[in-house]
């Protein structure tokens, strides 16, 4: 049995749509990342499969209950952490915590193995405000939370974002840690780089899935050579690269620019050699140009790029 | 089992409910400190101590009675007679030209019809238009009057001991009667301080009621943990059923305060049964409260929260339940719309069993209609709940 289904769902605001057909499978023991940018649409699918509102087109069901039948069902099992910190910012640590077990009809103690390994970064804080708590810290309590009365599918919204790095890659130890306890996760973040630490991930794209994978597939299905090139003034170098017309998309990446050619006869070689002398033409030198593996944001990148051009 | 768990659901959240509002030390000052200034405000800016009160006297029989009677108002640290007038007339003239602020009317031949006819007439003319002073200034000339009413009653017994020396048991003392008779010019409802203190009531409780649960429950939703709130098992209008107990027990408390001071500190008294003021007072809060959830259904931020409370709720409240003007003299437009103020009927059944002090019956319509309000808007507000976002 799958933990979540999800069939063609639609969802309009208006004369916008935010999701325009989404279909997905998660299993038990799963943690399935739903990536892309801010307004992808990535809220209103976690925001029907938590019951909160309805679909304006398909279905959906959570461990095995439709989301608009029986949502008084899934509300009882499942575990809901909003993309904004959404706790009492005027109560404290343990507050919070003993306020969402009663609401479960639950207590702290009786669950407490289950959040102890993150409740115990925060047990020497429990007497502060949440208010007064640092944005790693009140993801923890946050994920605490939303995790004391062990729920089947816990869903988490943006979980990480906003967050500092090292939280953050102490709050991905504790996902994966949750997934071997059996608990089944879906969690979005706009993060390229946290894709490859879930088993499956969509990325989605103005309210379409673009591609559902393992982070390994969707990297393996990246054929095109890819080439990062850099020099001395990046910025109009950007902006040369794209002027080129054989170039298919060209993006700033850290310290390098990202570019991918129109799909041709040339080989990689014969490839690197035309941007250089192409970039030459236009004034650059001291260039460095060479392939590169791909990453999840590359394939995202090219996908949407494909997506504009279609 | 299972009720035991819902029971104690509920009262985690009444318990968290306490919480935000006592640690919210700003809005709890305002809750408790803005009461107790508008009633001080209210009351002393619209005192009833009196000082100094120019009289104006229309005296047609100036014998011995007039004068010593006049003598000791004018002696009164209350009163200052300003003015002798030759005419009933003239009355109006003092009013208009300020020089008075009560006039004292006498009829002819004032001590002979007191002592011989026990029927000594003396008018008080009040300018209603100085709100403050006219029923005061009434009671103090009353006092004054009927103690040399006892002044005259004993001097006539001894007269009479003197004159016929036998003092038969017989034949009876005179009565001596002096008929003090009030009439108000300008105001003749007499719209008076006292009249103040149930439009301040209704004012503040349906301030605190509506605006501050609303806001509670909006912020909710604004903040977000509404969302989670509704991703949990707890039956989506106990949440809100739960915020109403906090703020009528701070609402109880505010109208315990808002009593105290308005018996003990500007002394206005409740003249009728405390207990029907108490109990149609707690129907109004929670008129007020249902009020204010039915405007957290509807809106989705605090900001709009407060503008409803303040400008739908406030303006009509102070403008159309009779607490500044009176009702009946504006244009019958507005006394219709002025009827689905909930806060008017409130004024006006504490105005009747407060001020006035009659009983519960005469402001039955009143209490009935607040109970109809609270039933549509309770219903509205179950109706309009959605749990879902």
């Amino acid at each position: 049995m799958y933990s979540v289904e999800a069939d063609n769902l639609i969802k309009r605001y208006g004369s916008s749509e935010a999701l325009r057909g989404v279909s997905f499978r998660v299993s038990e023991g799963e943690i399935f990342g739903i990536i892309g940018p801010d307004g992808a649409g990535k809220t209103s699918i976690f925001r029907i499969l938590t019951t909160l509102i309805l679909p304006d087109g398909g279905s959906a069901r959570v461990l095995g209950l439709d989301v608009v039948q029986d949502y008084h069902g899934i509300r009882r099992r499942v575990g809901y952490m909003p993309g904004r910190f959404s706790l009492y910012q005027d109560l404290s640590v343990e507050e919070n915590l003993r306020f969402f077990a009663t609401l479960f009809g639950t207590t702290i103690e009786e669950n407490y193995d289950l959040v102890k390994d993150i409740y115990s970064y925060l047990e020497p804080f429990r007497k502060r405000k949440a208010g007064a708590l640092s944005g790693g810290m009140k993801q923890k309590l946050a994920l605490s939370c939303a995790l004391i009365h062990k729920p089947d599918v816990l869903f988490l919204d943006e979980p990480t974002t906003g967050v500092d790095p090292v939280s953050r890659k102490e709050f991905w130890t504790m996902l994966r840690r949750l997934r071997e306890q059996g608990l089944s996760i879906v969690v979005s973040t706009p993060y390229m780089d946290e894709a490859t630490l879930c088993d499956r991930i969509a990325l989605i794209r103005k309210g379409i899935f673009l591609d559902t994978d393992t982070p390994a597939d969707i990297i393996s299905k990246f054929t095109l050579p890819l080439l990062a090139v850099s020099g001395p003034h990046m910025p109009s170098l950007l902006r040369d690269i794209r002027l080129i017309p054989q170039v298919f998309s060209c993006f700033a990446f850290g310290d390098t620019h990202h570019v991918v050619m129109r799909p041709g006869e040339l080989s990689l070689e014969a490839q690197i050699n035309f941007l250089n002398t192409a970039l030459h033409a236009k004034g650059h030198s001291g260039l460095s140009i060479k392939p590169i593996r791909p990453n999840v944001e590359d394939c995202y990148m090219y996908l949407d790029t494909l997506e504009e051009h279609s | 089992m299972g009720r035991m768990k819902d029971f104690k659901r509920f009262m985690s959240f009444v318990g968290k409910e306490f919480n935000h509002i006592l640690r919210d030390t700003r809005t709890l000052m305002v809750l408790i400190v803005m009461p107790v200034v508008m009633i001080v405000l209210f009351g002393f800016a619209l005192s009833t101590e009196i000082k100094d009160v120019k009289v104006a006297v229309y005296d047609p029989s100036r014998d011995a009675a007039t004068s010593r009677l006049i003598s000791q108002i004018d002696a009164s640290e209350y009163f200052t007679v300003t003015a002798f007038i030759d005419s009933e007339e003239g009355v109006l003239e003092a009013f208009r030209s300020n020089s008075a602020d009560i006039a004292l009317v006498f009829e002819d031949n004032f001590y002979h019809r007191a002592v011989h006819d026990s029927d000594g007439r003396l008018q008080v003319i009040v300018d209603g238009s100085n709100t403050n002073i006219g029923s005061m200034a009434v009671f103090y000339v009353s006092s004054i009057v009927s103690s040399f009413q006892k002044e005259l009653a004993q001097e006539a017994a001894l007269n009479q001991a003197a004159a016929g020396g036998s003092s038969s048991s017989a034949e009876a003392v005179p009565s001596v009667q002096i008929h003090t008779s009030t009439r108000m010019m300008y105001n003749p409802q007499m719209k008076s301080a006292f009249n103040f203190v149930p439009g301040v009531m209704g004012m503040i409780l349906m301030l605190v009621c509506a605006m501050m649960t609303s806001v509670s429950i909006v912020r909710e939703k604004e903040r977000g943990t509404m969302e989670v709130l509704l991703v949990s098992p707890v039956k989506p209008f106990s949440v809100i059923l739960a915020k109403a107990i906090p703020y009528f027990v701070v609402s109880a408390f505010i109208l315990l305060t808002v009593l105290c001071l308005s018996v003990f500190l500007i002394k206005v008294p409740i003249s009728g049964s405390l207990m029907w003021v108490v109990l149609v007072s707690l129907l109004f809060i929670l008129v007020s409260l249902s009020i204010g959830i039915l405007i957290s259904t509807l809106v989705a931020k605090q900001e709009v929260a407060i503008l409803i409370s303040g400008m739908v709720l406030m303006l009509p409240t102070m403008l159309l339940s009779g607490m500044l003007f009176p009702i009946e003299s504006m244009p019958k437009v507005l006394q219709w719309i002025s009827w689905c103020v909930p806060a008017k009927w409130y004024i006006d059944s504490i105005k009747v069993m407060m001020i006035q002090g009659l009983g519960i019956r005469y402001c039955l319509d009143a209490v009935l209609i607040l109970c109809g309000f609270l039933t549509v808007i309770t219903g509205l507000s179950v109706f309009k709940f959605k749990d879902r976002l």
